[in-house]
């Protein structure tokens, strides 16, 4: 509370009137207005594949985020989740000549049915322990990926389902047009952006941010903390499996990074960057970890370094990511009314 | 700007305003007139110049820098000139295929060149063949030459598994020989190790056993006490990059030299300037170029005096070599199709007989793989230096012949 009232005490003496107003209508139609937001998208980054690619990451860090941000618990095995909705779709397109819908629902259910299986063994655990059979359990599944060679390409990451076509019964879309395939993920990442919204909008997302604030007192107002922790966890992995699944469609490729424990790191990056517990922030993440590495990347070798530095400065100064800190100045606005 | 007062500052402003619409205007006009005159020749060029291979990277760019050079100083295409769009693929397949996504969609590149890990360029070939766009590697493989991950407008400028392997071991193996094998357990070490291990049954060699170690692993001590224990008479060691400048280093440590010859299927340039002539001394390995090729032939002699020029007195690299064959091939090809045409340039690239750095070479037709000359190269031990980049010794040049490949059939490529 301490910053919030420094903030206070720093804002501008004048303080435009319709702001507070404007703010509540952003709450209340945050899922309709990210996605007119990321209708722009296309229209304003470099290029249209990194555009898809925020799309993609910013769905895998949101969901990562209802575990995260909102229920409190720090995963470091998210990866596991978009890798299994990856291949499994890359699978069911390549070896079994399913329709990518399909192919995709089946990865999302598989996605969720793993996340049910790990989120059971560590839920039991708290904290550092929790981040650790997380991250333990995650390794498995990159092991056996690893090793099912035949299956999943090993080494050299999954090929041969390349989409150029999806037929949706009245039209077939054109996935190599970058442009329908864009809009193609944004259907998919918008629905699910409603939806998320809805679940925390809902008593279930009140439930998950108590737990959050305060475990200890969540369970003596009588709600069940382990099934709770345990279904926002098998929410989280259901939105990274349909993240993990849209990027086997948009690169048709599935690298084996796709499991690897950087992938884990890259949705707590991202998370942390834009904002934890905010509700836009993980994509504002998404978007500038992507962008920065893109556009970095083609001034100079030493990108690793000019990236480090700025999320050195993130931490320091915008403890509360980008969102997360605009939102922070923005309600301390409304507090002066 | 307040000195100036209001009607200053709007004149000014008005002016301005003015002026850049009638810039723009003149943009619009022109532009396409211009575009079309001298659209370049745009190659992208996927690279890992951040990872353990940067410094092969990094080489492979200067060498395509410098045929791109050469191609507009000859005047380029009838006046269009050429242009490298160098990306970062990171090492990384699913980044690599994002850039090469950038480099069609978003650059418009005509042709694709590059990638140096096999997971990374047989990433970006699902990109390029989907997408139609011609792409030729530069990168070790024997998958891509493989009937599922092959498409017509797939070239494979780099020699492969299957090719070094045979020539090295056709040099060090003997009826009888025992060799132990340490690989790096990925589709590079798995893929060497299935070629040594083919020549060695043609050729009667024994098996003493086998290691597969992890990618990038920094240690191999625990590995050469068992190394030792089979008794080989040759050390074969199976792994790019600094896991080959690493595990030599340790091979030696552990006296491994001493009681058996150490072979390795590419002998890297970069790797032996980082483990350290003593380290090295007496390894024998293939490569597909080393700038003592000069000496007899004429070609390389000419590639590394451009180089030196254009680079401080630097001698070019092995894989830094594939990057100028590759790019000069291409462009060769692109001026016989008169175009950028993506079929004329794949059918002048299969018709195309060139030799810019090392002799004659030339795609075969079924897999489009580079029939070219292999060398067998052993490192020297310092007394026998005359400089600092007199690093190899060449045992031998395999001369290009089909022979050296797998069959069109065993491929799985139907006539």
């Amino acid at each position: 509370m301490q910053t919030l009232d420094q903030t206070v005490a720093e804002a501008p003496p004048t303080v435009p009137r319709r702001l507070p107003i404007a703010l509540d209508g952003v709450s209340r139609w945050r899922a309709p207005l990210s996605i007119l937001a990321l209708l722009a998208l296309p229209f304003l980054l470099p290029s249209q594949a990194l555009a898809v690619n925020v799309l993609i990451y910013g769905l895998y860090a949101v969901g990562y985020n209802l575990l995260y941000g909102y229920t409190g618990l720090l995963s470091f095995g998210h990866a596991a989740f978009f890798g299994t909705g990856a291949y499994l779709t890359g699978i069911g397109i390549g070896a079994f000549g399913l329709h990518p819908l399909l192919a995709m629902a089946l990865a999302v259910v598989a996605a969720s049915g793993l996340a049910l299986a790990i989120g059971t063994v560590s839920i039991r655990s708290r904290g550092i322990y929790f981040a650790m059979v997380t991250l333990a359990l995650a390794q498995l599944v990159y092991y056996v990926a690893l090793q099912a060679s035949s299956w999943t390409g090993g080494e050299n990451g999954l090929r041969g389902f390349t989409v150029s076509t999806i037929d949706l019964g009245i039209v077939s879309l054109d996935i190599l047009n970058p442009l329908t395939k864009y809009l193609f993920v944004l259907a998919f990442v918008g629905a699910a952006l409603g939806l998320i919204s809805r679940i925390l909008a809902s008593p279930f997302g009140a439930v998950i941010e108590a737990i959050r604030e305060n475990e200890t007192r969540a369970r003596a107002c009588g709600f069940d903390v382990e099934r709770t922790k345990l279904l926002a966890f098998v929410l989280s992995g259901l939105f990274c499996g349909l993240s993990g699944a849209l990027s086997a469609i948009h690169l048709s490729i599935v690298p084996l990074d796709s499991l690897a424990y950087h992938t884990s790191g890259t949705a707590v990056v991202m998370t942390l960057v834009g904002g934890a517990g905010t509700f836009f922030g993980p994509f504002v993440g998404a978007l500038t970890v992507l962008v920065l590495e893109d556009v970095l990347s083609l001034w100079t070798p030493h990108w690793q370094l000019a990236l480090g530095s700025v999320f050195i400065l993130f931490v320091l100064f915008l403890p509360r990511g980008l969102w997360g800190t605009a939102l922070g100045r923005l309600t301390a606005l409304r507090g002066r009314r | 700007m307040n000195r100036q007062g209001p009607g200053h500052g709007a004149v000014s402003r008005r002016t301005l305003v003015r002026g850049m619409a009638a810039a723009g205007t003149l943009a619009g006009i022109g532009m396409p007139f211009v575009a079309r005159a001298a659209e370049p020749i745009r190659i992208g060029f996927p690279t890992p110049v951040t990872g353990p291979f940067g410094a092969e990277a990094k080489d492979q760019i200067r060498s395509a820098e410098l045929a791109v050079k050469q191609f507009n100083e000859a005047g380029g295409l009838n006046g269009r000139m050429a242009e490298l769009l160098v990306r970062d693929d990171k090492l990384n397949p699913g980044e690599a295929a994002t850039r090469t996504l950038e480099l069609i969609e978003k650059d418009r590149a005509h042709f694709i060149v590059g990638a140096l890990s096999s997971a990374v360029q047989l990433s970006v070939n699902e990109i390029t063949r989907s997408r139609k766009v011609l792409y030729i590697s530069i990168s070790q493989s024997d998958t891509i030459n493989e009937a599922k991950d092959f498409s017509r407008h797939t070239f494979h400028e780099a020699l492969n598994p299957h090719m070094t392997t045979a020539a090295v071991a056709k040099h060090a193996f003997k009826k009888g020989t025992r060799v132990a094998y340490l690989a790096a357990d990925y589709a590079y070490g798995h893929e060497m190790l299935r070629g040594f291990k083919r020549a060695a049954a043609a050729i009667g060699a024994e098996t003493a056993g086998e290691i597969l170690h992890p990618f990038g692993a920094p240690d191999y001590s625990t590995f050469m006490p068992r190394l030792r224990a089979m008794r080989p008479d040759i050390l074969c060691i199976c792994n790019f990059g600094r896991d080959q400048a690493n595990s030599i280093k340790q091979a030696n440590d552990f006296g491994l030299k001493k009681a058996s010859k150490i072979v390795v299927p590419v002998l890297l340039h970069n790797q032996r300037l980082a483990g350290g002539a003593d380290a090295f001394a007496g390894v024998v390995g293939a490569s597909n170029y080393y700038w003592g090729l000069e000496e007899t032939v004429p070609t390389a002699k000419a590639f590394n005096d451009a180089f030196r020029a254009a680079y401080a007195g630097a001698v070019p690299t092995d894989y830094g070599a594939y990057g100028y064959t590759a790019v000069r091939s291409l462009l060769m090809a692109v001026q016989a199709a008169g175009d950028t045409d993506t079929d004329k340039v794949i059918a002048a690239l299969e018709a195309l007989k060139y030799d810019v750095a090392k002799g004659p070479e030339s795609y075969r037709s079924c897999d489009h793989q580079a029939i070219q000359s292999v060398l067998v190269t052993e490192s020297k031990p310092k007394s026998e230096m005359k400089g600092e980049v007199d690093l190899f010794r060449i045992l031998e040049v395999e001369p290009g012949a089909e022979a050296m490949l797998r069959t069109c059939d065993e491929l799985g490529h139907r006539a």
